[in-house]
């Protein structure tokens, strides 16, 4: 920290000059331009002198006994704080070129030849003193500047950094180039147990290129948090930095959707490096190619906008970048480019520590040579992340006679319905609205959680087995994956008749409550009997007929029954405080 | 780096070339290149064949005369852009935006 500049009401003068004469007359006219002067007679007195009262003028003879002037003065200009300049005036009877050269040489800011009038030295003084405030006001702007920044880079990484979700277990490189990183890492955790994750760079770097971060961090978070899908969050980050960032400046963006449970990534990559999947030995498993302008230069999202949707393992690994790491050059000039990064997250997997050994390797790389752009790279296990969902155990705190009585006390105390039908049925996702419905009437709590699991689960059921008519079979191998997700937005697009209705009724008692759930669609429905007894038969899970979805469900409600063709769903939740 | 401009005999082109490194350096002369153009349906190529390396604010740089050409109902068109302003042009999908020849 630069020390705070002086501020003092009568300004102090050093006249140095082995002529008591010389001194006494320049004394007078400085006193008469308001100073208060000081004087010595020898260089060397001079630089104590200086050091003593650290004036706010020199005035400095050149031929002196002990030390001469241009050597007081370099030593008194290397005293000086660099953020003070005090301005020192050699005073000499030689007019010649080369005196004024060395005079400038020696660090003076200015000479005067003797003789002069008393109106020309001054005019000098004045001349060299408006310098001098000038510069003294540059000083105190930047230091100001400095004094801004850095609590706004306090304020943005308390926002942003400080608010991540996992971080013991995701991997963050954040190096910024400046003080002010152009690059954002976000990670948040929906209401079902996915975690989301944003790997963001802003057009530049510094104060400019941070503005959106704050915005962008709330919108993803609370996005999140309300369990809107991934893609339309991005939607509305898009929309949103069109909206507040001027035309230059833009964010490319990776993101990322980790859902365990379902055991896919969802993948979007709108300008930034490929996006990686690894597996556990540190071999690419899928790269996610740009397919987007950056995000905040259009008004809305291209319309053949959509995410990658890929199948993962427990043990595979995200790996979000920003160009600065490719790009980092060493002294030859050659870039680390992707060759080295992609070895170097092999090493890093191998020994559990990407992000350690990606910084080390670029560091090794780069050497001495300056950091030319924020370095970043978010690193995400694909799995472990199931734990985060609560399971339901309040309907255990009571005995079998209690819950009877509460499905008996008759009225609810609230019931909230919704029926969403062709192509409203394919664009709205009626489970934010839901779970802000809950949340404002009971509040909010860290158990809805699971109704949203719930909810989703069930939701996803109804449109894509019910409505759309798909088959989980499709999702049992790889190469049906994409082709399920690529079938169910076709099915989509032409969806014209079809609907879901959503029932919600609450029953609360003391501490709690029972949640109902009768969600029905306009589907087929499914053979109930069939389904039974295939799950009966089938003790391994993964080959069951219906999807992890239901069995999840069934785990965190303590009923559940299909009704009908099987295309009505009812589920009972019981939440206690 | 530098900044060149060529209009056409019949003021209907104006061509923008960028030589070296294309970064915010370039800012004001690149600015100063198309601002005084404001003749309706304008074509501006952008020639970036000359262009060794080009960063996030060339892009957004390119993005204000895109603006400033709709504006004026005129149109940009990027020119024979090297292999490694490619690459960056790509990974923006900037191709989306605009015409690129290559």
């Amino acid at each position: 920290m630069a020390a705070p500049l002086r501020e003092r009401d009568v300004k102090l003068a050093l006249v140095v000059d082995d002529s008591a004469m010389q001194c006494k007359v320049l004394s007078v006219l400085l006193k008469e331009e308001g100073y208060r002067v000081f004087t010595a007679n020898d260089g060397a007195r001079g630089v104590a002198m200086y050091i003593k009262y650290s004036p706010d003028l020199v005035l400095m003879d050149i031929n002196m006994p002990i030390m001469n002037g241009y050597e007081a003065a370099r030593k008194i200009k290397s005293l000086s704080q660099a953020n003070s300049l005090c301005p020192l005036i050699f005073i000499t009877s030689m007019d010649s070129d080369k005196a004024f050269i060395e005079s400038i040489d020696a660090g003076g800011d200015g000479i005067l030849v003797r003789p002069f009038s008393p109106a020309v030295f001054k005019a000098k003084i004045k001349s060299i003193q408006r310098i001098s405030d000038l510069y003294a006001q540059v000083k105190t702007l930047q230091q100001e500047q400095q004094n801004d920044a850095e609590l706004a880079e306090q304020l943005m990484s308390g926002v942003i950094e400080s608010r991540n979700f996992g971080i013991d277990r995701i991997g963050i490189i954040k190096k910024a180039a400046e003080l002010f990183s152009g690059d954002i890492q976000l990670t948040a955790l929906a209401p079902n147990g996915d975690v989301n994750a944003m790997l963001g760079d802003f057009t530049g770097h510094g104060l400019r290129s941070s503005i959106g971060a704050i915005p962008l961090a709330e919108t993803f978070r609370t996005m999140t948090k309300k369990g809107f899908s991934l893609f339309e969050i991005i939607t509305q980050i898009n929309h949103q930095l069109y909206d507040l960032l001027p035309t230059d400046l833009f964010l490319g963006a990776g993101f990322a959707s980790i859902s365990s449970h379902d055991g896919s990534v969802y993948l979007f990559n709108a300008g930034l490096p490929d996006v990686y999947l690894f597996s556990d030995k540190g071999v690419i498993k899928h790269k996610t190619s740009s397919s987007h302008p950056p995000l905040g230069v259009l008004p809305k999202l291209l319309p053949d906008s959509k995410l990658t949707v890929v199948g993962i393992e427990e043990t595979d690994r995200v790996v979000l970048i920003s160009d600065g790491i490719v790009e980092a050059r060493n002294e030859q000039g050659e870039m680390f480019d992707f060759d080295r990064f992609e070895e170097s997250v092999k090493q890093g997997i191998l020994e559990k520590n990407v992000s350690g050994v990606v910084l080390q390797s670029v560091d090794d790389f780069c050497q001495k040579m300056p950091q030319e752009d924020d370095i970043s790279l978010i690193d995400i296990p694909c799995g472990g992340w199931e734990q985060a969902i609560v399971t339901n155990q309040g309907v255990e705190n009571f005995s079998a006679q209690q819950l009877n009585d509460i499905s008996l006390s008759a009225e609810s105390a609230w019931h909230w319905q919704l029926t969403l039908s062709g192509s409203r049925l394919a664009a709205i996702n009626p489970i934010p609205m839901a779970m802000s419905q809950i949340n404002e009437i009971e509040g909010n709590a860290e158990h809805w959680q699971s109704l949203y699991t719930i909810l989703t689960e069930l939701f996803v059921n109804a449109l894509d087995h019910g409505v759309l008519g798909l088959s989980s079979e499709l999702k049992g191998s790889a190469e049906g994956f994409s082709q399920y997700y690529l079938e169910r937005e076709r099915r989509l697009k032409n969806l014209i008749d079809g609907s879901v209705e959503l029932q919600i009724s609450h029953y609360p008692f003391p501490n709690g409550g029972r949640i109902i759930i009768k969600i029905k669609d306009s589907g087929q429905g499914f053979d109930i009997k069939k389904y039974f007894q295939n799950n009966a038969e089938k003790s391994d899970e993964a080959s069951m007929l219906s999807g992890r979805g239901i069995v999840l469900v069934e785990q965190l409600c303590d009923s559940l029954d299909f009704q009908g063709n099987g295309n009505i769903v009812e589920v009972s939740y019981v939440w206690t405080i | 780096m530098s900044v060149n401009k060529k209009v056409s005999d019949d003021n209907r082109k104006v061509e923008i070339s960028v030589t070296g490194r294309f970064d915010f350096s370039l800012h004001q002369h690149f600015r100063d290149s198309y601002t005084n153009s404001k003749d309706k349906n304008v074509e501006f190529i952008l020639n970036l064949s000359e262009t060794t390396y080009m960063d996030s604010s060339a892009l957004g740089m390119i993005l204000l005369l895109k603006d400033h050409a709709e504006s004026c109902s005129g149109k940009v068109v990027i020119n024979k852009p090297s292999e490694s302003v490619n690459k960056i042009l790509e990974i923006a999908q900037f191709h989306r935006l605009l015409t690129i020849v290559k």
